[in-house]
């Protein structure tokens, strides 16, 4: 009963996620290389038409369908299970898949402990490969099956896959991580593994003496990587797998212990999710910049001016194909920059309208061409940046204040002077004509 | 006539008491007042508190200005030049007016010297407001 249970929440789970699309297109290239079968894959492949991709399949060294024509990519998603192919067609080699990425094309990576262009393409990444031939093995948790297919259980803050995703089995190399910012890891060795030949232990010493010697050369532990994902700078998304069979229908029906299915079948759906750019998807719809009381833009700021500035912002949901307005970001930041960032703060989403941010701010005392500078990185989410330009330019001849509240001492003082001025002469003239009146008066009487 | 003995028998028999000093300033200061009571003529006298009233102001601009700040310069330079200008016109109609001064300005009529006066104030004030922002 509780095997039904499980099952029927697996596929629940998995029907969840049954219509999704990308945000940036249905087309996917599938190089399968002669050794596999599409039929070994079937439980993701299909998985993947459900969701409503498209796919194309084609050996490696095919020449059709190529994967771009002229510069112009002709799929918006290329998966190349290609694990131990040493040889490409034209189209498809370490350059072209590099422009391919920075085109806004994903890609999903797999090795395995053989050497092939891809795996030099790897260090690209950043993801440093152990020596060829040295799978990723581990003794633990004691198991019937070979030490080469490891268990591992997905930790709670792998980014974007479902939560409660059962333990996945891999079988492949791992790869040493970087501190590239651009690197999402999903899934990490188990604590326990290490990288050697895999025939009966025969590498062991040779793990032993790399410990010994303070680590230089040792292949082990969590630290490495396993699944992994990177998020480039045009907005493409690649995903290293470290084998392919992550992906394929025996580990997808394997159970990881007695009575629990292994989660490679939604964990593989997830991590396509995330590298086909259906999840963690963000963007900028539009922006705007005002005084305050205005609702234009004007074509100068003045020194001191207060600026509104208005960003909205989608993220795209999968399930209903639209970008919905999201304001979940709570570290959202505006740069108000002249060559360094004269202001730098934080843009709070605004209360009442979705998927809005507003700020509200002073220009600075400089003049010059400022730039409204949006940058937001996170790992996992696509990359945010905006950049408008505008001037501020000092206060014109007649922007000043006419009156300064320093100055009054001597507009007191100058106004005094000319009101006792005109008093004065007003008494005196009186006393004058006074004087002339007694004169007169004193000449007449004599 | 009996006011000034008076005045001197009274101070005599203040000095009794104390040191002879502070009252002979304060009795030098009262009939300085009184003679200048006496000896002027109202008109003179209306200059005199004009003249006063002056510097009294042209004093309290420099002191804000020294004290508190000289921020707007051009301002307390045209305060300043007010109250220096008008006292040194006013000052210059006292002593034209002045009968006691009749010799020296022979051709120069009081109603010539108020004229003068008066136009030069206005010229004064004009350029004041003009420098005062």
């Amino acid at each position: 009963m509780a095997r039904w249970l499980s099952f029927l929440a697996q596929v629940a789970a998995f029907a969840s996620l049954a219509w999704a699309n990308s945000s940036t297109g249905d087309s996917v290239l599938v190089v399968l290389e002669k050794e596999l079968q599409r039929e070994q894959f079937s439980t993701f492949f299909n998985g993947l038409e459900e969701r409503g991709y498209q796919l194309t399949f084609r050996e490696p060294k095919a020449k059709s369908p190529a994967v771009s024509d002229a510069d112009i990519p002709q799929f918006s998603h290329v998966i190349l299970f290609s694990p131990t192919t040493k040889s490409y067609a034209d189209d498809i080699t370490p350059q072209s898949l590099v422009s391919l990425l920075a085109s806004n094309v994903n890609i999903i990576f797999t090795l395995s402990p053989t050497q092939t262009p891809i795996s030099s393409l790897a260090s690209e990444f950043s993801l440093i490969l152990p020596p060829p031939h040295t799978p990723l093995l581990s003794h633990f948790p004691p198991r019937d099956t070979p030490p080469t297919t490891i268990p591992i259980s997905i930790s709670a803050n792998a980014p974007f896959v479902t939560p409660g995703t059962s333990p996945i089995l891999f079988s492949g190399v791992p790869h040493a991580l970087s501190t590239n910012p651009l690197v999402v890891p999903f899934v990490h060795a188990p604590p326990e593994s290490f990288a050697a030949e895999s025939e009966s232990d025969g590498g062991a010493d040779a793990v032993v003496d790399a410990a010994e010697k303070g680590g230089e050369g040792l292949w082990a532990g969590s630290s490495m990587g396993v699944i992994t994902g990177f998020q480039t700078k045009g907005g493409g998304r690649a995903m290293w797998v470290g084998g392919v069979d992550v992906f394929s229908d025996d580990f997808a029906q394997s159970e990881v212990e007695k009575g629990v299915k292994s989660g490679n079948a939604q964990f593989s759906q997830d991590i396509a999710a995330w590298t086909f750019q259906e999840t963690g998807v963000l963007r900028i719809d539009n922006t705007t910049h005002h005084k305050v009381g205005e609702v234009s833009s004007p074509e100068t700021y003045t020194v001191n001016d207060r600026i509104v500035y208005t960003t909205h912002i989608s993220k795209y949901d999968p399930t209903s194909s639209k970008w919905v307005p999201y304001s979940g970001l709570t570290d959202l930041q505006l740069e108000f920059t002249m060559l360094d960032p004269h202001i730098r703060t934080a843009l709070k989403p605004l209360a009442g309208v979705p998927g809005a941010y507003q700020l509200t701010f002073r220009a600075p005392d400089r003049h010059g061409v400022f730039k409204f500078v949006i940058d937001y990185k996170r790992k996992g989410w696509s990359h945010l940046s905006s950049a408008i330009t505008v001037p501020v330019v000092p206060p014109r001849h007649d922007g000043y204040p006419r009156f300064l509240s320093a100055a009054w001492p001597y507009y007191a003082g100058a106004m005094s002077t000319s009101v006792g001025f005109v008093l004065f002469s007003a008494l005196w003239l009186a006393g004058d004509v006074r004087d002339g009146k007694k004169a007169k008066g004193k000449g007449k009487a004599e | 006539m009996a006011g000034p003995k008076g005045t001197s028998v009274s101070s005599q028999q203040k000095g009794k008491a104390g040191s002879s000093s502070v009252p002979a300033i304060q009795a030098a200061v009262d009939s300085l007042w009184k003679s200048y009571n006496d000896t002027t003529s109202p008109r003179l006298k209306l200059i005199d508190a004009f003249l006063v009233f002056i510097m009294l102001t042209g004093a309290a601009q420099f002191l804000y200005c020294i004290l508190v700040t000289n921020y707007p310069f051009n301002a307390f330079l045209a305060g300043f030049a007010s109250s220096i200008g008008q006292f040194v016109l006013t000052a210059s109609l006292r002593s034209q007016v002045n009968p006691e001064n009749r010799e020296q300005f022979k051709d120069v009529s009081p109603e010539r010297a108020f004229a003068d006066f008066a136009f030069g104030s206005i010229v004064l004030h004009f350029f004041v407001f003009n420098f005062l922002g």
